[in-house]
């Protein structure tokens, strides 16, 4: 007998429909899967908590910037048209010159003047020589300051956004929402890997005092940009 | 109204006073309050330390004992927690289903005292006067067991000549915990000892509230330390008035 | 400073209230337990107060742990399908031991000489190090205060914060010391600085590297760690195998059931709205992360909870440490006293059950039954009840026992429960308590010293003296007015 047969085993014991009386929830009907269970969860399971947010765009983007500003990021909000001026004056003023990016990053965010390494195949050693790292992300969520990747190839493999010590991200304000809840009814499906970042790295591990930048990138900066094709919807 | 008091067994034996206190208070309030002298314990310091068939049995001759009995006070908020929140669990485990039915039927009917005073007899001016500074400590089954929030409060700020003092950490354990006071000693003493600390800078003249448990193990403290505060079961302040102040003990 | 690592092994670790004695006279560590306490207590009271549906996600979060525990077989087995598919490799640990000869065996199939790893209380649990270490593999611990811990050879006190018991210049003292760093300062920026230099090579070269899992997702078979540091990401995505280990309990079904979790979590552990850094990911992903993974999943006794209504609520358990930083008796004694690597009040009813009720048995009667622990607990386990309910367990186990005949505490309960069994009974025992307590009792009324249990009372609060008459005679002799 394997492990693996008694533990489920001894769980069935317990569990299974010969338990009676043992009492569990009423969610023991949850259905014994073979298949696919309901992406959007069990149908009986208590969900009064808040899903939707109620802010406006202006003021979810203001709670957005407020927040990463809490933590020390660097936040600047151009339109579309002023982005790619905008990125080159980011990096201009990091006073840095050697920037890791994604494969799939567009053309015009690389800012002439700068070393650019692009992430084909680079080695872990080649990262870790950039100076920086800029790249898209999938979302952000307002209310916890979040930026969340999902490492497609604007946004980088994991350790791209890792090892360099300054990381700028552009993120559109189409791209932003309100509640955690709304950024997963955004997955249409589940990510294969996701980042989820609230503030450059920390540590209270001395004393209850707040270090920042253990690892992981110890200066985080942010563009918000306005797309052009959204602003119809800036009044909601 | 008519009500019965069911004193517990420690005010009973270590503080008739507050047994006192709590017929005096309630017959100036219009009960028609009576005693059942068959009474003795509620059996939470026998389920609190892991004697269950022990506390089955103290807990079976409750019920039977008010079974009939209208409505029911209790000056001890420790001992309301182990009948709302234990006495179910020891029915259905060790007792029968008859038990657990009259168990049902007379839970609704029994009342903390401060409970009974805003809740049942609807007053929080109980036309008390105590010309004191005293605060208030929070014990915890009152406080997370019976979710009393804001009742003592109500009842305190109705008190004429009364000056109440804020508690730091009001809500923080004082460490009694019953038998966790001799079994664990120390720490319950470590408990203790900050707990004194938050008390004692209130410069209060007494510390109240709810369950002499906690007031036992303060008061015991402050005894020991020649601290200048006592302490004194709220039904105690509740029960002053000028004609009849505080009644004086050791 | 000659220093003895604490025992957290509760085969073999003092009773609580031996262990807590000596600690209790430890007043740096009192201090630096009630100031770290204090801190996150109060960011998470902060937070929460803000959050309008704080209680409705508390229970949404347990009603998700409560149907993972009543079907925690069919998740099980659907995480090692969708986690086997992504190119993960599952297995089953039925104890601890199983658990440390699997990962050992990777890790030598691996030829690894070193290993790095991410704070996990559960290869704490396992004793795995040392079994690391026998193999002659070292382990290399990444999270701060997990390097604290292991460079100063101590033990976490904490699910959280592991070195919470341990101040600034004694950071320093280890670090100077086994970083060769004699100029040190206790600064916590430079001291963290020292630990970023030091841990960086490390990242960069061992390939091999242990952690454990918050969540482990079912419908896709992906994992997910919560971290502040970023010690976690480097060693997620930076070796060539990953080795995860995860009790059984942290299956959760859904992707999206972390909308909930990762809400209560990080406002539970660290007073934060969510925490620096979260990773998720499933399997292997080709050009990104190892190209090995293993997730060892472990019972080590979770399924003998599982099988009892009322302590199955224990492995609701999100491990946030919220109840620590609440309790009261915690914030006096710190972790070790619990003589396990979980303390508190969830290590007071995790710790007897994993012990399957054979050791620890002084761990239930570690609490004053407040319910603070109850009140902040994001998924709603009822502790006191819990506590309550391995204390009769104990009981029963030892009732029987011989040497529990004469034990006063035992003897006292049998006599009580005799006495309160009639009031009759009840008023001879009043009046003999009265008269035998009049030895004691001072001019002044009162009692300053008593004998046996009694002066456990007495050894620092006095006690007032049985009053002459008790209520009961009082009521019976008073002049009856019409009623």
């Amino acid at each position: 007998m394997t492990s693996r047969s008694q533990i489920l085993d001894r769980i069935r014991a317990v569990t299974g429909p010969a338990s009676k009386g043992t009492g569990f929830s009423p969610y023991k009907t949850s259905p014994r899967i073979s298949g696919a269970l309901a992406p959007e969860g069990h149908p009986d399971l208590p969900r009064t908590y808040i899903r939707n947010g109620s802010l406006t765009t202006s003021a979810r983007i203001a709670l957005l910037i407020e927040r990463l500003r809490e933590y020390d990021a660097d936040v600047t909000v151009c339109t579309a048209t002023d982005l790619d001026a905008c990125i080159a004056h980011r990096l201009r003023a990091s006073g840095r010159l050697t920037f890791a990016a994604p494969p799939g990053l567009p053309a015009s965010w690389l800012a002439p003047g700068f070393d650019w390494k692009l992430d084909n195949d680079l080695s872990h050693e080649q990262i870790e020589h950039c100076d920086g790292v800029v790249t898209a992300a999938f979302a952000a969520i307002a209310d916890s300051g979040t930026i969340v990747l999902h490492h497609s190839d604007r946004e980088g493999r994991r350790i791209l956004t890792l090892l360099p010590d300054w990381y700028l991200c552009i993120l559109r304000v189409g791209q932003i929402v309100e509640t955690l809840p709304e950024y997963f009814d955004r997955c249409s499906q589940p990510p294969a890997l996701a980042t989820y970042i609230s503030g450059p790295s920390a540590t209270a591990d001395i004393e209850m005092t707040r270090i920042k930048g253990v690892h992981g990138p110890r200066f985080l900066n942010v563009i918000v940009v306005h797309d052009e094709a959204q602003s119809s919807f800036e009044n909601n | 109204m008519r009500a019965s008091l069911f004193v517990t067994c420690y005010n009973d034996t270590l503080y008739p006073e507050t047994g006192r206190a709590v017929v005096r208070l309630l017959q100036r309030l219009g009960v028609a309050l009576d005693f059942n002298p068959g009474q003795t314990c509620c059996g939470q310091m026998h389920a609190n330390t892991g004697f269950r068939a022990e506390a089955f049995s103290q807990a079976k001759r409750l019920v039977r004992l008010y079974q009939d009995t209208e409505t029911v006070v209790i000056p001890s908020s420790s001992c309301v927690a182990m009948i709302r929140d234990q006495y179910h669990g020891l029915f259905e485990e060790l007792g029968n289903e008859e038990l657990r039915r009259q168990f049902a039927a007379l839970l609704p009917r029994i009342y903390e005292l401060s409970e009974f005073l805003i809740d049942k007899l609807g007053v929080e001016d109980v036309g008390a006067y105590f010309p004191h500074r005293v605060t208030y400590h929070a014990s915890c089954h009152g406080l997370r067991g019976l979710h009393l929030g804001d009742r003592p409060f109500r009842l305190l700020s109705k008190v004429r000549g009364l000056e109440l003092v804020p508690l730091q950490n009001l809500d923080r354990c004082c460490g009694f915990g019953g038998t966790f006071s001799i079994k664990n000693a120390e720490v319950s003493s470590a408990m203790l000892s900050a707990k004194l600390g938050d008390i004692l800078d209130t410069r209060a003249e007494y510390c109240t509230a709810l369950d002499n448990s906690c007031l036992m193990h303060l008061g015991g403290a402050m005894h020991r330390e020649f601290a200048a505060m006592r302490t004194v079961h709220l039904a105690q302040i509740l029960a002053s008035t000028e004609a009849s102040p505080l009644e004086e003990t050791a | 400073m000659t220093h003895v690592a604490p025992n957290l092994d509760p085969r073999t670790a003092a009773t609580f209230p031996q262990a807590a004695l000596p600690i209790l006279r430890n007043t740096q560590l009192r201090k630096n337990v009630a100031h770290a306490t204090d801190v996150i207590q109060a960011k998470r009271a902060k937070l929460v107060a803000e959050k309008a549906d704080w209680q409705a996600l508390r229970t949404a979060a347990a009603a998700i742990k409560d149907d993972v525990l009543a079907n925690l077989d069919a998740y099980l087995e659907q995480f090692e399908d969708r986690c086997t598919a992504a190119g993960g490799t599952v297995h089953w640990a039925a104890d601890a031991s199983e658990a440390r000869r699997i990962i050992v065996d990777i890790l030598r199939e691996e030829q690894a000489s070193e290993v790095i790893k991410i704070k996990t209380m559960t290869s704490a649990e396992i004793q795995l190090n040392p079994a690391i270490e026998a193999a002659g593999i070292h382990a290399i611990e990444t999270d701060l205060a997990e390097l604290i811990l292991q460079l100063g050879e101590d033990e976490p006190s904490h699910i959280v914060a592991p070195a919470l018991h341990v101040n600034r210049s004694q950071v320093r003292e280890i670090f100077a010391r086994c970083m060769g760093l004699p100029d040190l300062t206790d600064d916590p920026q430079i001291l963290t600085a020292a630990a970023r230099t030091y841990l960086r090579k490390q990242f960069l070269s061992v390939p091999t590297a242990i952690s454990g899992a918050n969540f482990l997702i079912a419908e896709t078979g992906s994992v997910a760690i919560v971290e502040s540091e970023g010690n976690g990401r480097m060693c997620l995505t930076l070796p060539r195998t990953l080795v995860a280990l995860a009790g059984i309990e942290k299956v959760l079904p859904r992707f999206r059931d972390l909308e909930v979790m990762l809400q209560v979590l990080a406002r539970s552990a660290t007073g934060e709205r969510m925490n620096p850094y979260t990773s998720l990911w499933t399997g292997v992903t080709p050009g990104d992360g190892p190209e090995r993974f293993h997730v060892v999943l472990l019972d080590n006794g979770r399924s003998a909870i599982l099988g009892r209504k009322v302590e199955r609520q224990t492995l609701r358990c999100i491990r946030c440490a919220a109840c620590q930083n609440t309790c009261p008796v915690y914030r006096q004694t710190g972790g070790h006293a619990y003589g396990s690597v979980y303390g508190g009040p969830i290590g007071a009813i995790l710790t007897p059950q994993l012990m399957q009720m054979q050791h620890a048995q002084s761990l239930p009667y570690a609490s004053s039954l407040c319910a603070a622990c109850y009140e902040v607990c994001p998924v709603k386990i009822n502790i006191p009840e819990v506590l309550i309910e391995l204390r009769a367990q104990v009981v029963d186990q030892e009732r029987n026992h011989g040497a529990r005949i004469f034990d006063p505490m035992y003897l006292g309960m049998r006599i009580a429960n005799f006495l309160f069994a009639s009031a009759g009974r009840f008023r001879f025992a009043q009046r003999l308590g009265r008269i035998g307590l009049r030895f004691f009792t001072g001019k002044d009324g009162w009692i300053h010293s008593l004998p046996s249990l009694g002066a456990r009372w007495t050894m620092t609060r006095d006690l007032r003296g049985l009053p002459d008459q008790t209520f009961r005679d009082w009521w019976a002799k008073r002049p009856k007015e019409g009623q």
